[in-house]
């Protein structure tokens, strides 16, 4: 379990820090506004649909993306090989990128649900942390193992159409089997739309967010102890 | 405080580093001495707990460095040979940074930055720092924790003649306070002058290890050189403590046809030498 300690707030903290002096906040109240005015210009009918869409592509982009180009901008720093000997646990700095990406992710959601009209928030803020949760996770396993911005680019296509493309078929009901429904992304895209996930599909979900956690520790933990740098 | 007995391991098939034991005591600056790709930087990785896959025994502390937890790290600074910062942040944001994320003892970051006259450059994003500024923040860096076991990577690589001195009177202050220094560098001069014991390694194993006074007295002896002219500059040696059997020394001197005449004792680059058959640099 995580034993939340000094030095876990103190990771948080920074790593909040950082992402505001990297420019990730500016950003996104840049494409904040620019979705809310993409919402206002749809008519009625479309709204709820597109707000899940971007609710849902928003933690896909952010996780996937800023992940990669946060542990990209540590190993050509070397500051990931310092932090093989710093006390910090491997657990510790995949939690701290998780909790700080995904409360942007929460915000976004909680402005453009607003702004569609949702009333269902509660869900929605569980789907939208659970697929944040899935792609940081994802993003971080990907990034520790490539050394180019490219790689990374190449190496997430895949990533993006498995976790994206059956999540908007889903909400445009193109397949409809329980298979579909039991799917995680589909999962965290039925509760932004604020329908009642399946238990037994929540439950997948959780236990493939589970098993990323410890895959992506690993990974951390690996791509601390190699001494390698990378050339942005 | 360091114990390293048997150790062995290598990066590839090839054996590199082979049956390498010593003992580092608590309190001494201990020196690795070795030409590029001697293997210093490969063993301050393995007693960092970096490279697992060893044979043998390496303790450090009382643990053993393969199996050591997070809390191995409360205690140990380590100043890298590459500067580790993020360049968009400033030097005082790093140290505060790399400092939150240890449990107790945190030294003042203004006096840090003060004792290595950065004091006026705390604000400046690292991006902006020259190479070495940067040295001089990666040191204070392993210092903000008030580790007992400091390990240093070339510290005094890459600096002008008086960041160097500063430098090297750092790293005796740090003596003065209590902690064990493990250091690797290519220059013999700091090497004397910094180190309590010096290891010689060369590919992966070790050559000798004593204090550099010892490493210098029990190899040649401090030596004279004289010239004179006889058909152009002719010049002779012998042994210092043998002087006054020297006959033509004795003749040159009664005649005061002596040119020059000069002392010198081996330097440690000298017995480097003469141990591994290899130059430093
Ligand atoms: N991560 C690695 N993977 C494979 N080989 C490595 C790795 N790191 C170092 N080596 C090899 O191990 C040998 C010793 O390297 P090491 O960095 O320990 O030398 P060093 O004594 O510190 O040299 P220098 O004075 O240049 O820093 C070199 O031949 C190097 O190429
Ligand atoms: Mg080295």
């Amino acid at each position: 379990m995580l034993t939340i300690d000094k030095r876990f707030i103190n990771l948080l903290r920074w790593d909040l820090r950082f992402q505001a002096r990297y420019g990730f906040y500016l950003l996104y109240v840049l494409l904040t506004v620019f979705y809310t005015l993409v919402l206002f210009a749809i008519p009625g009918s479309w709204k709820e649909k597109t707000a899940a869409m971007l609710i849902f592509s928003d933690p896909a982009a952010m996780g996937l993306f800023f992940m990669g180009a946060i542990v990209l901008l540590e190993k050509s720093q070397k500051v990931t090989s310092y932090f093989a000997i710093t006390p910090m646990k491997a657990r510790e700095y995949v939690w701290s990128k998780v909790l700080s990406l995904s409360a942007i992710s929460l915000v976004v959601a909680t402005i453009l649900a607003t702004v569609a009209g949702y009333t269902a928030i509660f869900p929605l803020l569980v789907g939208t942390f659970l697929a944040s949760a899935i792609f940081t996770l994802c993003g971080i396993i990907v990034a520790t193992k490539i050394s180019s911005l490219n790689q990374f680019i190449l190496a997430t296509v895949p990533i993006e159409i498995i976790g994206f493309v059956p999540a908007i078929l889903h909400i445009f009901g193109v397949t409809g089997s329980i298979a579909d429904r039991l799917y995680p992304a589909n999962v965290c895209m039925d509760m932004i739309m604020g329908d009642r996930p399946f238990a037994a599909g929540l439950l997948l979900t959780v236990a493939l967010i589970a098993l990323l956690l410890q895959v992506a520790c690993r990974s951390v933990l690996k791509m601390w102890q190699e001494q390698g740098g990378v050339k942005l | 405080m360091i114990q390293v007995n048997n150790l062995t391991f290598s990066y590839s098939k090839k054996p590199f580093i082979e049956g390498l034991s010593f003992e580092v005591k608590a309190g001494e600056i201990f020196g690795f001495l070795g030409p590029s790709g001697a293997g210093k930087s490969t063993v301050q990785k393995i007693l960092l707990g970096m490279l697992p896959n060893y044979e043998g025994s390496a303790v450090v502390g009382s643990v053993e460095c393969k199996k050591h937890g997070s809390n191995f790290y409360q205690n140990i600074g380590v100043d890298f040979e590459y500067s580790t910062m993020y360049e968009k942040l400033s030097a005082r944001e790093n140290l505060e940074f790399f400092s939150s994320l240890y449990r107790l003892r945190h030294r003042s970051i203004d006096e840090l930055l003060m004792a290595v006259g950065l004091e006026n450059d705390a604000d400046k994003r690292v991006a902006d720092f020259s190479k070495g500024m940067k040295s001089r923040l990666n040191f204070i860096k392993a210092l903000v924790h008030d580790p007992k076991l400091l390990f240093l990577d070339e510290p005094t690589s890459g600096l002008d003649p008086t960041n160097s001195r500063l430098m090297k009177d750092m790293i005796l202050e740090e003596k003065r306070r209590g902690k064990t220094i493990l250091l690797t560098t290519h220059n013999m001069q700091d090497a004397t002058e910094l180190c309590d014991r010096v290891a010689f390694i060369v590919g992966g194993k070790l050559f000798a290890l004593d204090s550099p006074h010892n490493l210098i007295m029990s190899k040649g002896a401090a030596k004279v050189t004289y010239t004179w002219i006889e058909n152009g500059e002719q010049s002779a040696s012998c042994d210092l403590t043998e002087m006054a059997g020297d006959k033509k020394l004795r003749n040159l001197i009664a005649e005061n046809r002596l040119q020059s005449i000069h002392s010198s004792e081996p330097t440690l680059n000298d017995i480097f030498m003469e141990i591994t058959g290899k130059t430093l640099v």
